[in-house]
């Protein structure tokens, strides 16, 4: 069934359409693609999905629930995470406390719990430490947990941003980026980790990248947007030989 | 094991204030008691500052406005229920009510503002908690039933000092304990960054209110402890001036730090106490020459712009650059006298005779100005206080565990 459908989204700032009339639908458990040139809208229609933004035109319906222009903190809640192109941790805090942060929308204890350091809080907090670690050791950084996550390396910056994304236990993963500034070797494991990400835990996920071989190796599905207009949408192989997608790439032959 | 330690830190530190306030009545006089007192004042408005500024990082610069709120509410209600209708509670237990309706008033002066403002960032926000603050202060100033520019006078004087220590400890444990737990940490995420917050799920707007909604309630609950302890008060008491001090307090202890921002509080509500008494040889009050100031003020500067650039330069061991730092305060304060004896001739600073009292304040804002050159990240900059840091100073201490700490 679908889990994520983008019904005609539209989003005008000024005078200037970012997405214009964007549809697709992503299926539980999709592995899926959506790639375009620079200035494609691609980040726009992840800040749409995500309620940055609210689309100025068009649906956008998750689990069967219309959630366009809903709050980006009741979509997290809702079940959609996701990370950022332009790196966004908290710095100052450690990696653990990032990925404890992403945990935090299933708390149960209320403030006055902590406030007073009651028990109730004392557990839940060691609780989300311990799932914190747990998803740690799946993207393989529990030997930084303690480490201010602004003195990371880029990579793994990146990585945190997937494991702090990960802890709100979300159906939809969107990455946005996610090989960017990594070296061939990290992006391999990469892509090891994401195909881990959806068959272990079981998360769908949409990813932005402009790595081809990346994209083309990873996904089962992809999209391509062009100047906010979705230009060609199927599998690898199509996508690949598509005239309009090697147009909008290399530009149109003479 | 969880209560019977809880209630025990509870008396230990209820003793700890009955402790302070008896070695306060039995050794000093009131000038030092008062002062005393309202070190722990500020102490409590610091903390709770910090948790908006330093913890949320929500730039407010009007805290003394819901201390002002605090502080009328409390001794309005006291003034015309005992001074002006003749009842007699029984004090300490109408102290405690009148902190518990000063701390409710104020976090409602605190919700008012914060709902509306809290789409603010940075500047903007920082624009509107001044406005405010200003608001307040005129409203009572020309208010009559509240004294108007005069005072606030009659209200009956309640001076327990250990109830002024236990709330500046509770409001430090509150805030140690939030950070303690998970939801403290969506309050620091808020401060990073509110978008990455949102899509973590964190109800910014909702965290934000609440930081503003306690900060302010213990800034009222320290307003009703002052008005109870000096008996009367004036709106020149909540000027914008003791906004930014308790701000400056914040940021030299190091936003963010509880630990900091308790240091830097006691600090500078002392320092100025203390340059008010300095007395010179014969008992009278210190007086200094025009020359003697000036040529501190040259040294001192040229000390900071010395230590500044050696340590931009070299990178030192934390060891060396404090013996650095020793030797150039050590040399500079020898340099003094050269520049007093070359600076003799000037009629004009040789005539001019200054009671060191009345340098308070200059003195303030040199140690400030050298302070925040010298460690712009505050004192403290983000570090805690903790038993194992001590030890580690000591030089006892396990070598730093690399046991996770959330």
């Amino acid at each position: 069934m679908s889990l994520l459908k983008l019904n005609e989204a539209t989003i005008r700032f000024g005078g200037l359409i970012a997405v214009n009339k964007v549809s697709f639908e992503l299926k539980k458990g999709d592995l899926f693609g959506l790639i375009g040139p620079n200035g494609a809208g691609k980040t726009t229609c992840f800040n749409l999905i995500t309620g940055v933004y609210k689309p100025t035109d068009g649906q956008i319906l998750f689990d069967g629930k219309d959630i366009t222009g809903t709050p980006s903190n009741k979509i997290a809640n809702l079940g959609i995470s996701r990370t950022f192109q332009n790196i966004r941790l908290f710095k100052a805090l450690s990696v653990l406390e990032n990925v404890i942060v992403g945990g935090f929308l299933r708390n149960n204890t209320g403030l006055l719990s902590s406030l007073a350091y009651l028990p109730g809080a004392i557990n839940e907090t060691e609780e989300m430490k311990q799932e914190a670690l747990r998803l740690l050791d799946v993207l393989n950084l529990r030997q930084v947990a303690n480490v201010r996550s602004a003195d990371l390396s880029y990579g793994m910056q990146r990585r945190l941003e997937i494991a702090r994304a990960m802890a709100t236990k979300p159906k939809l993963l969107l990455l946005d980026e996610p090989a960017a500034g990594m070296n061939p070797q990290e992006k391999e494991e990469l892509n090891v980790m994401v195909k881990k990400i959806r068959d272990e835990h079981g998360m769908t996920v949409l990813l932005i990248e402009h790595d081809m071989r990346f994209v083309m190796s990873l996904c089962e599905n992809i999209v391509v947007l062009d100047h906010g207009e979705e230009i060609a949408q199927g599998p690898p192989a199509a996508i690949r030989n598509d005239p309009k997608v090697i147009a909008a790439y290399l530009g149109e032959a003479v | 094991m969880f209560w019977p330690k809880r209630i025990g830190s509870g008396i230990a530190a209820i003793a700890v204030c009955f402790l302070i306030d008896s070695i306060t009545h039995h050794s000093f006089g009131s000038y030092e008691q008062r002062i005393i007192a309202l070190v722990g004042i500020y102490v409590t408005l610091a903390v709770s500052l910090n948790l908006i500024n330093g913890i949320t990082g929500q730039f407010s610069i009007g805290h003394a406005a819901f201390y002002q709120v605090g502080a009328y509410l409390a001794g309005f209600i006291s003034r015309r229920y005992i001074t002006d209708a003749g009842h007699t509670p029984p004090p300490v237990l109408w102290l405690i009510g009148m902190i518990l309706v000063a701390a409710a008033g104020a976090s409602i002066a605190g919700f008012i503002v914060g709902l509306p403002s809290l789409r603010l960032k940075g500047d903007y926000l920082a624009i509107v908690t001044l406005g405010f603050g200003e608001i307040i202060r005129i409203l009572v100033q020309n208010t009559d039933a509240l004294g108007g520019s005069y005072a606030l006078d009659k209200i009956p004087k309640i001076q327990e000092i250990w109830l002024i220590w236990l709330l500046a400890f509770i409001c430090i444990a509150v805030c140690r304990n939030l950070l303690k737990t998970a939801r403290g940490l969506t309050f620091l995420a808020v401060r990073e960054d509110e978008i990455a917050s949102s899509a973590m799920g964190v109800n910014v707007t909702r965290v934000k209110v609440t930081a503003f909604v306690l900060g302010s309630a213990f800034a009222g609950a320290a307003g009703a402890l002052l008005a109870h302890y000096e008996g009367l008060i004036t709106p020149a008491t909540f000027t914008m001036d003791v906004s930014f001090i308790i701000l400056t307090m914040v940021v030299l202890g190091g936003t963010g730090s509880i630990t900091g921002s308790v240091v830097s509080a006691i600090f500078l509500s002392y320092l100025p106490e203390y340059l008010r008494t300095l007395k010179g040889g014969d008992g009278q009050p210190l007086v200094v020459s025009g020359t003697a100031v000036v040529a501190a003020l040259i040294v001192t500067v040229l000390a900071v712009a010395a230590i500044k650039t050696v340590l931009n330069r070299h990178l030192f061991t934390p060891q060396k650059r404090g013996l650095i730092y020793v030797g150039i305060i050590i040399g500079a304060a020898m340099l003094e006298p050269l520049f007093s004896l070359l600076l003799h001739p000037v009629p004009m600073l040789a005539n001019m005779q200054v009671a060191a009292a009345q340098l308070r304040m200059v003195i303030f804002a040199v140690t400030l100005i050298v302070l925040m050159l010298l460690r712009p990240q505050g004192v403290f900059a983000h570090h805690e206080f903790s038993w194992d840091w001590v030890k580690k100073i000591l030089g006892k201490g396990p070598v730093p565990s690399t046991e996770v700490s959330a």
